[in-house]
């Protein structure tokens, strides 16, 4: 699915990601996990294409075609998808137009005849009903106004609604109550099956009570220092991160 | 009594000549290009007679097309006569802050057959008024003045979508329009400026507005070479309530100015004035927008904003909102912001696959379109929100 060689990216000057290397599988799901400032939310916004970041060295490819030089939108079709931690708000852009923009955007790109409002409308409301949202989502602009619980439940509907290759979920569990943490998680692994793959990124384990990693990376300081399964999170809750630095 | 002020104005300009950025209301305004310009002397006789229909009013060249009342569906309501049949003070009464303008008063001095249309008292009319403004002129470079009295009696409700139609696009439009508004009436104005030409339009809009009126003024500037429209609202009785909503989209080297001022002069009354500009190339706009409470206006509820989208470096807004307030109990609130494209938002709709230039276009539209809806007219809605889509896409 995702490979990543090497990767190292800056903002304004400033080295953040000093030589990832990630290897995302198609069937799995990935965690990454690190203090703030280590270069996740980098990581995530790099992958995704942010032209606010330089790429200086290193290479991501998905299913063995390069997109390091790729424009944000080319990745987004090659099948990328970023949850946001902060979804932007856009006044005056309704979230059914934006949605099946989006879509169609994607089915395009696939070869594919665009899908009409109706057999959208269909679809979305099945995704809202299970994310306990309710139809009149759609006739709101993107994100305006929203709760916080509820731009991440927009999030979940735009990764469910577009179903990508990879979902990288940056802190999207952040600010969450139980409820909305359910909601979500169920979204996720609704979305996650043999020929996708997760990415997440958080700083705790609840949103991993619902979601069960394959592999568990652990980043300080612009790298991945220590990969392994779920047992790596807990010692990560009881003991923090200072023990990496050894 | 109309001959009287013509002849005042007439001296006004004389002594005043054109405009210079010495005044306020000229700072960022170039009227350079005035001078090129001379007295049409086309008269309505000469013109080719227009088709009109039941629910349009014609003006040619600024003069009531009286031929058009006799199929208007709802001329029984309607009660015409010529400026210079008026004697009433308070019908011909205007802005004094107009007469202190001097294009004012050269179009006050120069217009030919003004009309003065009232609707009785009374006249609910839920059809869209069409009033169909008809330029011709066979010469470059004519300066056109018209003035229009317009009257919406006591419990009346009429809606008025104005639409210029142009031949010879190098003409200067001068138009001055008065509008009263009496008790109990609700009055619906829209305007929808469309045809991309070079036509330099100078408007003074001006409306007094009575007891418990509702009065709406939209309009969307996509055209014009020069467009800069002044407002003046005299809120001068209780309970009554102003919108306007205007949308101005600058491309080229179009300059579209906007001068808006709302005297409360009574208490219980409301405001509400939303401009708002997109600018792509060397375009400029311009907002002096004021709001001034008099003193015993109590209970006034004001909100004045002024946004503005520059697409271009080269493009320039200049923004001047302002309160003048004497009066203790009021909530009144102003505010401007100036600015490019959100680049958070463009990369939010890349992330989803929508390419540049696409999320570029969602965005201004997105813009745009927080005037057209708030628009009280929804056929000016849906005129305008083409007329957006072909500007965006052109």
């Amino acid at each position: 699915m995702i490979k990543i060689k090497n990767l190292e990216a800056s903002i304004d000057d400033k080295t953040i990601l000093k030589g990832i290397d990630l290897e995302i599988p198609a069937g799995e799901v990935h965690v990454i996990m690190g203090r703030n400032g280590s270069g996740k939310s980098t990581l995530a916004n790099v992958i995704a294409g942010n032209e606010a970041y330089e790429l200086d060295s290193g290479s991501i490819s998905m299913n063995n075609t390069d997109i390091t030089e790729m424009s944000i939108e080319n990745r987004a079709l090659e099948g990328i998808f970023l949850c946001f931690q902060y979804p932007v708000a856009i006044p005056g852009v309704g979230m059914a137009y934006f949605l099946r923009s989006a879509l169609n955007a994607h089915r395009k790109h696939q070869g594919k005849d665009e899908m009409d409002a109706l057999e959208f409308l269909n679809n979305a409301k099945g995704i809202l009903s299970e994310l306990g949202l309710d139809d009149s989502f759609l006739k709101r602009s993107i994100n305006d106004g929203f709760s916080g619980g509820e731009k991440k439940k927009s999030e979940i509907l735009q990764l469910l609604t577009i179903n990508p290759k990879l979902a990288v979920l940056d802190e999207t569990d952040s600010g969450l109550d139980v409820d909305a943490l359910r909601t979500v998680a169920k979204g996720v692994n609704k979305f996650k099956n043999k020929d996708n793959s997760v990415l997440i990124i958080t700083h705790y384990q609840r949103l991993l009570n619902y979601i069960k990693p394959d592999v568990v990376h652990l980043m300080i300081d612009g790298k991945i220092v220590e990969s392994g399964d779920m047992s790596l999170v807990e010692k990560v809750e009881k003991d923090g991160y200072s023990w990496l630095e050894k | 009594m109309i001959d009287s002020i013509k002849k005042n104005s007439l001296e006004f300009f004389n002594t005043n000549g054109l405009p210079n950025k010495k005044l306020e209301n000229w700072k960022f305004t170039s009227s350079k290009n005035f001078k090129n310009f001379s007295k049409s002397s086309s008269s309505i006789n000469e013109i080719q007679k227009i088709k009109s229909d039941e629910l349009s009013i014609v003006f040619v060249n600024g003069t009531l097309d009286k031929d058009s009342l006799k199929s208007f569906k709802y001329s029984h309501l309607l009660e015409v006569k010529n400026l210079n049949e008026l004697n009433s003070k308070k019908l011909l009464h205007c802005s004094k802050n107009f007469f202190n303008e001097t294009m004012f008063n050269l179009g006050m001095s120069e217009f030919e057959n003004g009309s003065y249309l009232s609707f009785k008292n009374n006249s609910v009319i839920k059809d869209v008024i069409n009033i169909k403004n008809y330029f011709f002129e066979n010469e470059e470079n004519k300066r056109i003045s018209s003035f229009n009295i317009f009257h919406i009696n006591e419990g009346s409700e009429i809606s008025i979508i104005e639409e210029d139609i142009k031949e010879n696009h190098s003409i200067f439009n001068l138009k001055l329009n008065k509008f009263i508004c009496e008790n109990s009436s609700i009055f619906k104005y829209g305007k929808s400026f469309n045809d991309d030409s070079q036509t330099h339009s100078l408007s003074y809009n001006y409306y007094q507005i009575e007891k418990d009126v509702a009065l709406s003024v939209d309009s969307m500037v996509k055209s014009s070479f020069f467009n800069k429209e002044f407002i003046e609202v005299d809120l001068n009785n209780i309970g009554s309530d102003a919108k306007i909503n205007i949308l101005n989209l600058g491309k080229k080297e179009q300059h579209l100015d906007n001068n808006i001022l709302i005297n409360h002069n009574a208490e219980h009354c409301t405001s509400f004035q939303h401009v708002r500009n997109v600018l792509n190339h060397k375009s400029t706009a311009v907002f002096n927008g004021k709001v001034i409470v008099a003193e015993g206006a109590q209970q006034t509820d004001s909100n004045q904003s002024n946004k503005n989208l520059l697409l271009s470096l080269e493009s320039n807004a200049f923004s001047n909102p302002q309160l003048e307030i004497y009066a203790d109990d009021v909530s009144c609130g102003h505010g401007s912001t100036t600015g490019a494209l959100d680049e958070n938002s463009i990369f939010y709709l890349r992330a989803r696959g929508i390419n540049y230039s696409s999320a570029q276009k969602i965005l201004i539209k997105a813009f745009a379109k927080e005037v057209i809806d708030d628009f009280s007219l929804s056929s000016l809605q849906d005129i305008s929100e083409i007329a957006l889509d072909s500007w965006i896409d052109g």
